[in-house]
This record gives C-alpha cells, sequence and structure tokens, in this order.
C-alpha cells in the first residue's frame, strides 16, 4: 500500500471537516432527546425537505440562491413543527416506541413526498460562492473552504444552544420539561409549547445543516436522508444522548474515521467500521463520551 | 394466477418476518436487526443449495441456525441496552450485515458457469426450485406450510408458560425480574428466536426470487418488519398476519391505480395508526371478534 503519513492526514482533516454535517444533525437528535427523552427519527428528513423546500421556493420565484440559506432552515422548522404534531403530541410521553414508530412513519413520508416532487433524480444545489472557492494550504496539508465554513458553524451553534438552554428562561422551562414534566406543569411551564420550541430550534438547526450538506456536495438527494440519519444517530449514541459537546466531538469524529477508512479499505466497506465503532461504543461505553449514567432508556 | 401466486409469496415471506419481529415486541424490544437476519438466512441458504449444492430443507435449516447463532451474538450486547438505544444498535447491525453482502464476492465455476453471490451485482443464480422441478404452486404451499406451523407454534407458545414469561418482561422487566424471572436467557431467546424465524423466511425468499441482492435489505425493510406487529397489535399472531394483508394485500397490491402515491401511505398509515390505535388495528372495534375482553379492557 503506497499510502503515505501526510495522505493519512490529509483524509483524516477532510473527514473532520466533513463531520461536522454529521454533527450538526447528531445536535438536532441530542437536542430533541434531551428535551423529551425521545428520538425524532424523521429529523434528518425534514432537514433535507427544509432545503428541497428551500431550493423549490428559489427556483420557482427566480430569487437570488442565498435566500435558499433563510428559507431552508424556516421551512425544516415548520416541518419539524409538523412531525411534532403528528408524532409527538397525541402520543402520550410514556410510550417511547408509539413516537418512534410514528416518527419514522413521518420520516418515510416525507422522503417518499420529496421522490415523488421530483421524480427521484437528485437536484443540482448552489455551492457556497466565495467559501467553496477558497482552499487554504498549510504546508502539505489542505484545507476546503465551504467544510470549514460548516464547522465553525458548527461550533458557532453549539455555543448558541449551549447558551440558550443554560441562560436563558426558555431554556429553564426546556430543562424543566425534561427533568420533571409534571413538576414543570403544576409551574405553569406549558409543555408543549416548550417542546414545540425545541422542535422549531432543532429544526432550524438541522435545515442549516441540510442546506450546507447539500451545497458542499453540490447535489441534494433523497437518498441522502437515510445514510445522514443513520450517522446522525451514531454521533448522538456515540457523544451520550442527550450530551450537547458529545454529540459535536462524535460527529467530528465519525467523519475522520470514515474517511479513513474510505482511504484504507475503499468506499464500499467504509460504513461498516463506523457502525462497527457504535458497536464497540455501545458494548464498552453504552453512555456514550459524555451520557450521563441515570437513563439509558 | 401467477400474479396472485406472487403476492402469496410475498404475503409469506412479510408474516414470516413480521412475527420475528412480533416474537421480541413481546419481551418488549424492538428490533431493526430481523432485516440482517433475513439477509443472513437468504445468503447462506443461498450459498448452500448453489455453491454446495445441499438439498433445500437441510439448506434452509442450515440458514436459519446461522441466523440464529448471529441473533444470539447480538442479544447479548443488546442486554446491556434497551428502548431507543437497542433501535440504533439493530439498525448499525442490520447495516452491516447488508454492506458486508454489498462487499462478498465469492464466485465459483459449476457446470461451465460461474455462480455464488457477486458483489454488487447480487447473488442471482439460486435456481433450486426450478432446477428440481418445482411448480410456483408447490413452492407458494411450501412457504404457506412454514408460516401455518410458525404461526401455530407462537400461538402455542402464548397459550403456555413460557408466553406468560415473555409478555411479563414486555410489560415490566423490573417487576418480572423479582418474580425470579431471568432477563438474560428471557431476552436472549426471544432474540434467538426471532432470528431463526427470519432466518427460514430469508432463505425461503432468496429460492423463490432466485436473486438477492443488498438492495432487498434496506432500513425500509426492518421497518416494515416492526411495523407489522405494531399496527396489527401484540394481542396475537393474528394481529401480525392481518396487517401485512392490509399492507400488501390491500394498501401496495389492492391500489395499483393509486401510482406512485401508493408509497406515500404507509407512512402515513404508520402514523394514523400509531396517534388513534397506539394497541394496534386489532384492538378496533369491530376487528374485535371474541366477546370474552370485558368493556373498558382494551
Amino acid at each position: 500500500m503506497g499510502i503515505g503519513f501526510i495522505d493519512i492526514l490529509q483524509s483524516l482533516i477532510d473527514g473532520i471537516l466533513f463531520g461536522s454535517i454529521y454533527a450538526l444533525i447528531g445536535l438536532g437528535f441530542t437536542l430533541i432527546f434531551g428535551a423529551m427523552e425521545k428520538l425524532n427519527m424523521a429529523y434528518a428528513a425534514s432537514s433535507i425537505g427544509g432545503a428541497y423546500v428551500g431550493l423549490g421556493i428559489a427556483t420557482l420565484f427566480s430569487l437570488p440562491l442565498v435566500l435558499i440559506f433563510f428559507i431552508g432552515p424556516i421551512a425544516a422548522g415548520l416541518l419539524s413543527i409538523l412531525v411534532y404534531l403528528v408524532s409527538f403530541r397525541l402520543i402520550p410521553a410514556s410510550n417511547h416506541l408509539g413516537s418512534l414508530m410514528a416518527s419514522i412513519g413521518a420520516l418515510f413520508f416525507i422522503d417518499e413526498v420529496i421522490i415523488h416532487e421530483t421524480q427521484g433524480s437528485p437536484l443540482t444545489f448552489p455551492e457556497l460562492g466565495i467559501f467553496s472557492e477558497a482552499y487554504f494550504m498549510l504546508g502539505d496539508l489542505g484545507f476546503r473552504g465551504d467544510l470549514i465554513f460548516i464547522m465553525i458553524f458548527g461550533l458557532v451553534s453549539m455555543g448558541v444552544i449551549i447558551y440558550l438552554l443554560y441562560y436563558t428562561r426558555l431554556g429553564l422551562a426546556t430543562r424543566a420539561v425534561s427533568q420533571q414534566n409534571i413538576a414543570a406543569r403544576l409551574c405553569g411551564i406549558p409543555i408543549h409549547a416548550t417542546n414545540i420550541s425545541t422542535f422549531v430550534l432543532a429544526g432550524i438547526l438541522g435545515g442549516f445543516a441540510g442546506c450546507l450538506a447539500a451545497a458542499s456536495v453540490g447535489v441534494i438527494s433523497p437518498l441522502l436522508t437515510i445514510p445522514i440519519t443513520i450517522k446522525g444517530l451514531v454521533a448522538a449514541v456515540i457523544g451520550g444522548l442527550g450530551s450537547i459537546r458529545g454529540a459535536i466531538i462524535a460527529g467530528l469524529l465519525i467523519g475522520g474515521v470514515e474517511n479513513f477508512f474510505l482511504l484504507v479499505r475503499g468506499v464500499n466497506e467504509r460504513d461498516i467500521y463506523v457502525f462497527l465503532l457504535l458497536f464497540v461504543f455501545l458494548v464498552l461505553r453504552p453512555n456514550g463520551l459524555f451520557g450521563n449514567e441515570i437513563s439509558r432508556d | 394466477m401467477e400474479f396472485y401466486l406472487g403476492i402469496l409469496q410475498t404475503i409469506g415471506f412479510h408474516t414470516l418476518l413480521g412475527l420475528s419481529a412480533y416474537l421480541l415486541l413481546l419481551t418488549g424490544q424492538l428490533s431493526m436487526a430481523q432485516v440482517g437476519f433475513f439477509a443472513i438466512g437468504a445468503y447462506a441458504s443461498g450459498i448452500l443449495t448453489v455453491i454446495y449444492g445441499l438439498h433445500i430443507f437441510l439448506a434452509l435449516g442450515v440458514g436459519a441456525v446461522t441466523a440464529s447463532f448471529f441473533a444470539f451474538l447480538v442479544g447479548f450486547p443488546a442486554l446491556r441496552i434497551k428502548g431507543l438505544m437497542l433501535v440504533i444498535a439493530t439498525i448499525a447491525f442490520s447495516e452491516i450485515v447488508r454492506l458486508y453482502f454489498f462487499n462478498l464476492r465469492w464466485r465459483i465455476e459449476k457446470g461451465g458457469v460461474e455462480v455464488g453471490p457477486d458483489g454488487a451485482q447480487g447473488f442471482r443464480e439460486i435456481r433450486y426450485f426450478a432446477a428440481n422441478g418445482w411448480e410456483p404452486y408447490q413452492i407458494v404451499s411450501f412457504i404457506w406450510i412454514v408460516v401455518i406451523l410458525v404461526i401455530a407454534a407462537l400461538w402455542w407458545l402464548d397459550r403456555v408458560k413460557v408466553g406468560s414469561v415473555l409478555r411479563a418482561v414486555g410489560e415490566d422487566e423490573l417487576a418480572a425480574q423479582s418474580s425470579g424471572v431471568n432477563l438474560t436467557i428471557v431476552k436472549v431467546s426471544a432474540m434467538t428466536g426471532g432470528g431463526f424465524i427470519a432466518g427460514i423466511a430469508g432463505g425461503l425468499y432468496a429460492h423463490s426470487t432466485t436473486y438477492v441482492d443488498h438492495n432487498s435489505f434496506t432500513i425500509l425493510l426492518a421497518t416494515f418488519a416492526v411495523a407489522y406487529p405494531i399496527l396489527g397489535g401484540l394481542k396475537n399472531v393474528f394481529g401480525t398476519l392481518f396487517a401485512v394483508v392490509f399492507i400488501q394485500g390491500i394498501l401496495i397490491e389492492g391500489l395499483r391505480f393509486l401510482g406512485d402515491y401508493r408509497n406515500l401511505l404507509f407512512g402515513l398509515l404508520i402514523i394514523i395508526v400509531m396517534n388513534f390505535y397506539p394497541k394496534g388495528l386489532i384492538n378496533i372495534p369491530i376487528f374485535n371478534f371474541s366477546r370474552r375482553t370485558k368493556k373498558g379492557d382494551t
């Protein structure tokens, strides 16, 4: 094998930069899990759906393409409200599997709507303008400008979410609802409004992640949904469900591992190793990197 | 006629797949790994009849045992995690299996032609039934004999103590453990049993379609597998059968005039049933034929 040290380092850098997308999606999963102790499986689907709506509206009214990055997140936030209403609102809090199944149903529903509307063919997505042309060299190592932008965006949004959760009244309400549902209700916190605001927050984040992912790849396709869902879930679990920094670090880790095995073992086998990494964590550290000891359910 | 036999075959595999998930759901484990076991059964028994030239019964048996062995292995780490984490872990397992078969290349010369799994091209020449002169109606009858045997076995299981133990673990793990139920044995054996049923289903599927590839074993199929018992209800095995007939027979085949829109209905159906009938369709009053259940006792 003619793989030098510099190749490995370069592939790790590319992977970690691309891992920011997994980190953002994992962040969304973990945010909703932290608020409700439930998984919203339709999260990545609504993110990609938001990016589609943004692209669709922008091309329909021939708006400047940069607006996609504003319309997409808003649409994803609205889609998230819809997902909350159909998969979480009416199903009792104790019925975890019910919400899970309903959100899987929503995942396939959104996916099929996209496939139906686009006849299943991928669409080209505008690139990130100035960022996609930027390419930094540091010695022999190169850094893609758009991926650096995504990574910085991911870290900033992590900061914003930590700020919202720990330093605002909304965050206080969210944490109260997640820790003691009944006590929170007795204190006069509107449960559903709080949950919806978490969903909207996660949805906007996901919509942005969806747009960024599509922009960095250059195309958008409904085939992206399931892999991004699974990788995002893996990131959320490895980081510890409910842990915000865990999801970010695990997302970057997955990106790095994925690209390393892409270099060493080829494109067909790389995902096997990512999932094996998940099993290693589940056996040795079921709570993830930063997960709490209390809830494993 | 061929068309209806084809539908009957599809309903047969999907019933077996749904029942394998049903057995696990009784113990409260939602496993997306059934499609992984299904794939292992399909490839293992296909390789046995094509490459080693074994008899179909033997090949199906060995395929099912192989699948249940892997289920046994998955069962142990799955003990430490439950609920939502188990779902994620089993999704990952199914994907590992799918990607393994995506990369599996094992071609040998046999009678002048190359046979065996061919990576992304799939595993094409599983022609045991055609080579041995089985008629389509014989294949369908064979599949349905297996289905009926499995249904009977699960029905019987629910009538004896084992069924109560499984349901006790599903209802309340802690209470079951306090009354002396060994959780490890119950969960791992449910997983192994589910793997066995899914393995048989996979073997039958591979032989009656003559062709399998990694696209046959996606997360969508895993979702179907758990959706049948959940939509049908866990009251008894017929809920699963009912859901399979409803989805495969009516939703997918019966509504052909809807064209593409049928694909939307599956997701929509899950959402509707989960919101309004969380205990499954079989608990809707019009399907409640037995008078034994008291009013208010859902």
